[in-house]
C-alpha cells in the first residue's frame, strides 16, 4: 500500500502504549471478575491472564494533517466492546495523525444509511455490516491489497470471512471481515435433564424428541423463530444443511427444490408442532434472547450474548444455561450459519490519505484483535486466528505464568468455567454462510435479505401450504433473484 | 405601498405591478409550487426512472433502461399480490373504522360536558406522540409471552386454562392471544394500531366541520320534531360531507403510504401476511438492493391513490352546498 514508503513511529512509544493498555484490561478485568465471583467456591479465581501485546506489529506512518477516518458500525450487542473499541480506534488516530471519529448506530439502520451515503456520494469512511455487504459490491472499493496483506501478516483467513468478503466469479474483495460470531444451541441443562439428555441435544432428532417432551411435559417450548428476521433464517438455513439440502450448489446453480430441502421443511414443520407455539412466528432479532433470560425457552439458536447478558442479570440461572454445536441431520451433516459478521466495506467515494488511513486502521484492529474478542466477552471470534492465540491455546503471561485458553477457562466468571469449550472450540468445523456451499454472492444476500427461506418454512409451519408446494414457490423467486445478479455478471452457472 | 431605498419612480411601478392579479397571484404561489416540484415532483420523476432502470443501492447510474421489466419481475413475486391486497384492505377498513369513530367522537366533543378539555387531550395525542414511539408502546402491549392485555384477560378469566364458572375460557385456553403470531389477529393488530393513530385527526376535522354548521339549521330541525339520528344522518353529515370527503381523503393518502405501523410492529409478518406496498418497497429497495424494484413497488400505489383522490375530490365537490 502507498502508506510503505513513509517513516515509522517509535516503536518504544507504540509498546509503552501496548502495555499500558494491557495493564488496563488486566486491572478492568480483575474487577469484573471480583464482582461476578463474589464467594462461590466454584466461581474462577479473581486473577485473570491479561491480553497479550499486539501479535504483529503493523508499521504505521504518519499521514497527511487533516486526514480524517470516519467510522460507523452497528451498537455492539455487548457494550463494553464499543466502550473499549472507540478510544482504541482513537487513540491510533493520534498516533498516525489521522482524525478518528466512530459513531454507533441501530442494527436496522446500517443498510438504509449505507445506501443514501452510496446515493449522496459521501458519508463515511468505513461501514461495519454484519451480514449480507456483497449486496453493495457495486458501490464499494476493491479490498484485494488489505486482504493480501493481512493475509500474509496473519496467516490464512477462516473460510467463513473470506466468504463475506471474497466473490470468486469476478475475483474481487469488496470487503474486509475481521471476526465472525458462532451460533451454538443454548439449552437449559434442568429442563433437558428431566427428559433424559442431561447434555442436551446432539441431533436434529434429538431436538424434536427431548423438546417435545418438554413442552408437554414441563410446559417449555423451545425457540427456533419462524419469522422474518435474522435468527429464523439462520435456523431454517442450518436445518437445511443439516438435512444435505441447499439454496445454491458450489458453482452457484439454484438448488432449493430437491428431496433434502422438502424433507428438512417438513421437519421444521413437525418440530414446530410438537415444541413450539405460534409466537415464533411474531419474533424479532431480540425476541429468542428475550425468552432465554425469561426461562421461558428450553433451547435457542443465537451467539452468547444472551448468555452474557443472563449471566450479568441473574447469574444463578445463567448457570442452567449450556451450549451444544450445530445439530446433526438425519445423514450426519452438522452445519449452522455463523450468527452474524464483522465485515467493514469502503464507499467508492473514498479515496486519497482516506483511503489508506481505512486501511492501515484495518491492518491494526486485526493486528490487536486479541482485545476485540475479549473485550466482546468472547463474542468476536477472529478471522485469523493467529491473532488471537489465548482463546484457543494455553498461553504464557507474563504477570501468572502459564494460563489455560480463554475457551478453556471461562474469563467473565461462567460455571463451570469451560462450559464454553465444547460449543466453541469445534465451532470452526461446522460454521458456514450465506450461500454455503457456494459463494455469499449478492443474489445469495438478496435471498436472505427477502427473507424467502424463513417464509418458506414458515407457510408449511402454519398449514399454508405443503413442503413441495412452499419450496416451488421459494425456488421461483430464487430463480428469479439469480437471474438479475446473472445479468450483472456477478453470479455464475452460466 | 412605500417600499424604503426606491426612488420615487420605482417604487409607482412596483406598486402598479404587485396590483395586478395576474402577477401577484403566480408570485404568492411560486414557493408552494418550487416546495411542491423539489419535495414532490422531483423524487416522483427520480422513482419513475429508478423503476425503468436497473439500479441498485451500490450502482445509482441511470445508464441501462430496462423498460418494464422490474414491473414484470415483482408482479410474479407472490408477496405482490399479498401486499397489494392487505394495502386496500388496511386502508379500506381503518377508513370505514376512522370514520365511523371520529364521527362519534366529534358528536360527542362538539356538546359540553365536565372534563371536556381533558378528554380532547386525550383524544390527541396520539396524533402528536412520535409513530415510532407509539408503535413500539403497542409492540409492548402486543407481546407475544409478556402483553399486559392478555394478562388482565387472564385475570378476568377471558383467557387461559381457568375460564369462568369451570369453562373453557371464551378466547380460548392459551395463556396468550399472540397478537402478532397469527394471521388473522395480525392484520386486525395492525388495523387497530392504525386507527388508534390517524383517529385524532379524522376527529379534528370533522369537529371543525361540526361547527360550521349554521345554528339556525339545528334550531329549525329541532323545532320541526327532528331527533337525534334523523339531525345526523339528514342535516349533519350532509353539510359536512365535503370536508369529511377531505378527511376521508387524507385519511386513505396517509394509510396507503404508510409503513412505520407495520413495520415496526410486524415486519410484514408471520410470514408476508401483513405485508403492504410500503412496507414491501422498503424492504427491497433498501434491505435488498434493489432500489429499482424497491421504486416499482411503491409506483403501484400512485394510480391507485390518484384515482381514490379524484373521486374523493368530485365527490366533495358534488355534494358542496353553496
Amino acid at each position: 500500500m502507498a502508506q510503505e514508503n513513509k517513516p515509522r513511529r517509535s516503536i518504544f512509544s507504540w509498546a509503552l502504549r501496548k502495555a499500558a493498555w494491557g495493564l488496563a484490561l488486566t486491572v478492568a478485568t480483575g474487577l469484573l471478575l471480583l464482582a461476578a465471583c463474589g464467594d462461590d467456591e466454584e466461581a474462577p479465581p479473581a486473577e485473570t491472564p491479561e491480553v497479550a501485546p499486539t501479535v504483529v506489529e503493523v508499521p504505521v506512518e504518519e499521514f497527511p494533517p487533516g486526514t480524517e477516518l470516519k467510522l460507523l458500525q452497528w451498537s455492539h450487542f455487548v457494550p463494553q466492546y464499543d466502550k473499549w473499541f472507540d478510544p482504541f480506534a482513537e487513540e491510533w488516530g493520534d498516533d498516525v495523525g489521522v482524525d478518528v471519529t466512530v459513531d454507533h448506530i441501530n442494527l436496522a439502520d446500517l443498510f438504509p444509511t449505507l445506501t443514501a451515503a452510496l446515493a449522496a456520494g459521501e458519508g463515511p469512511t468505513m461501514i461495519e455490516l454484519i451480514i449480507a455487504a456483497s449486496l453493495f459490491v457495486e458501490g464499494v472499493q476493491d479490498l484485494t491489497d488489505v486482504n493480501e496483506e493481512a493475509q500474509r501478516l496473519f496467516g490464512p483467513q477462516i473460510d467463513t470471512c473470506t466468504a463475506n468478503s471474497y466473490l470468486p466469479t469476478t475475483d474481487t474483495w469488496f470487503a474486509f471481515c475481521h471476526g465472525w460470531v458462532p451460533d451454538p444451541g443454548d439449552y437449559n441443562k434442568a429442563l433437558w435433564s428431566q427428559v433424559g439428555f442431561p447434555d442436551g441435544p446432539s441431533t436434529w432428532d434429538d431436538l424434536l424428541v427431548g423438546g417435545a417432551r418438554i413442552r408437554d411435559e414441563l410446559n417449555v417450548p423451545i425457540g427456533l423463530g419462524l419469522s422474518p428476521e435474522i435468527d429464523s433464517e439462520m435456523a431454517a438455513r442450518a436445518i437445511i444443511w443439516s438435512y444435505g439440502g441447499s439454496v445454491q450448489d458450489e458453482n452457484e446453480c439454484v438448488t432449493i427444490n430437491s428431496p433434502e430441502v422438502i424433507e428438512a421443511v417438513e421437519y421444521m414443520a413437525e418440530l414446530f408442532d410438537k415444541t413450539m407455539t405460534d409466537e415464533v412466528f411474531a419474533w424479532n432479532a431480540a425476541s429468542n434472547n428475550q425468552g432465554l433470560i425469561a426461562g421461558e425457552l428450553s433451547y435457542i439458536l443465537n451467539s452468547i450474548s444472551a448468555y452474557r447478558s443472563l449471566q450479568k442479570i441473574d447469574p444463578a440461572a445463567s448457570d442452567d444455561i449450556f451450549f451444544v454445536p450445530a445439530l446433526t441431520g438425519p445423514r450426519g451433516d452438522q452445519h449452522a450459519s455463523a450468527h452474524v459478521w464483522q465485515i467493514y466495506v469502503i464507499p467508492n467515494y473514498v479515496t486519497g490519505a482516506e483511503l489508506e488511513a481505512a486501511k492501515a486502521f484495518l491492518l491494526h484492529l486485526t493486528a490487536n484483535y486479541n482485545q476485540a474478542t475479549f473485550n466482546s466477552e468472547l463474542y468476536n471470534f477472529p478471522a485469523f486466528k493467529s491473532t488471537v492465540p489465548q482463546l484457543y491455546e494455553t498461553f504464557e503471561s507474563t504477570q501468572f505464568g502459564e494460563q489455560p485458553s480463554w475457551l478453556d477457562r471461562d474469563p467473565f466468571g461462567s460455571r463451570p468455567n469451560d462450559k464454553l469449550k465444547e460449543a466453541l472450540s469445534t465451532a470452526e468445523d461446522w460454521v458456514t454462510y450465506l450461500g454455503f456451499p457456494g459463494p455469499s454472492s449478492p443474489a445469495a444476500s438478496r435471498v436472505y435479505a427477502d427473507r424467502v427461506i424463513s417464509n418458506m418454512m414458515a407457510q408449511v409451519a402454519l398449514g399454508d401450504k405443503t413442503a413441495e408446494e412452499a419450496v416451488a414457490e421459494a425456488e421461483a423467486t430464487i430463480e428469479e433473484i439469480f437471474d438479475e445478479w446473472r445479468d450483472k455478471g456477478y453470479v455464475g452457472c452460466t | 405601498m412605500r417600499v424604503p431605498g426606491l426612488r420615487g419612480g420605482v417604487r409607482v411601478q412596483l406598486r402598479y405591478l404587485l396590483d395586478r392579479e395576474g402577477l401577484l397571484g403566480p408570485l404568492m404561489l411560486l414557493p408552494a409550487i418550487i416546495y411542491i416540484l423539489a419535495l414532490v415532483g422531483f423524487p416522483l420523476v427520480l422513482a419513475i426512472a429508478y423503476s425503468l432502470s436497473d439500479v441498485t443501492a451500490g450502482d445509482t447510474s441511470l445508464d441501462n433502461f430496462v423498460g418494464l421489466d422490474n414491473f414484470s419481475r415483482i408482479i410474479k413475486r407472490p408477496e405482490f399480490r399479498r401486499a397489494l391486497q392487505n394495502t386496500i384492505l388496511f386502508v379500506v377498513v381503518s377508513q370505514v373504522l376512522i370514520i365511523v369513530l371520529a364521527t362519534t367522537l366529534a358528536q360527542i366533543l362538539s356538546q359540553d360536558f365536565r372534563g371536556k378539555a381533558v378528554v380532547r387531550f386525550l383524544i390527541i395525542l396520539p396524533w402528536a406522540a412520535p409513530i415510532a414511539l407509539g408503535t413500539i408502546a403497542w409492540l409492548w402491549l402486543l407481546d407475544s409471552e409478556f402483553s399486559p392485555i392478555d394478562l388482565i384477560l387472564r385475570e378476568l378469566h377471558l383467557l387461559g386454562p381457568a375460564g369462568l364458572l369451570g369453562r373453557d375460557a371464551i378466547l380460548g385456553t392459551d395463556t396468550n392471544l399472540v397478537w402478532l403470531g397469527r394471521e388473522r389477529l395480525t392484520m386486525a393488530s395492525v388495523i387497530m394500531v392504525h386507527v388508534w393513530r390517524l383517529l385524532p385527526l379524522s376527529t379534528v376535522i370533522l369537529l371543525a366541520a361540526l361547527t360550521t354548521i349554521p345554528r339556525d339549521v339545528l334550531d329549525q330541525a329541532e323545532v320541526d320534531g327532528a331527533g337525534f339520528w334523523r339531525t345526523l344522518f339528514q342535516i349533519k353529515i350532509p353539510l359536512i360531507l365535503p370536508i369529511m370527503g377531505i378527511a376521508i381523503l387524507f385519511g386513505m393518502i396517509l394509510t396507503a403510504g404508510d409503513m412505520a405501523v407495520v413495520y415496526n410492529l410486524t415486519r410484514g409478518g408471520p410470514v408476508y401476511y401483513t405485508q403492504v406496498l410500503p412496507t414491501w418497497s422498503f424492504f427491497i429497495g433498501i434491505e435488498g438492493g434493489s432500489l429499482a424494484q424497491g421504486a416499482a413497488v411503491a409506483l403501484f400505489l400512485l394510480p391507485l391513490l390518484l384515482v381514490v383522490t379524484i373521486l374523493v375530490l368530485r365527490l366533495a365537490r358534488r355534494s358542496e352546498v353553496t
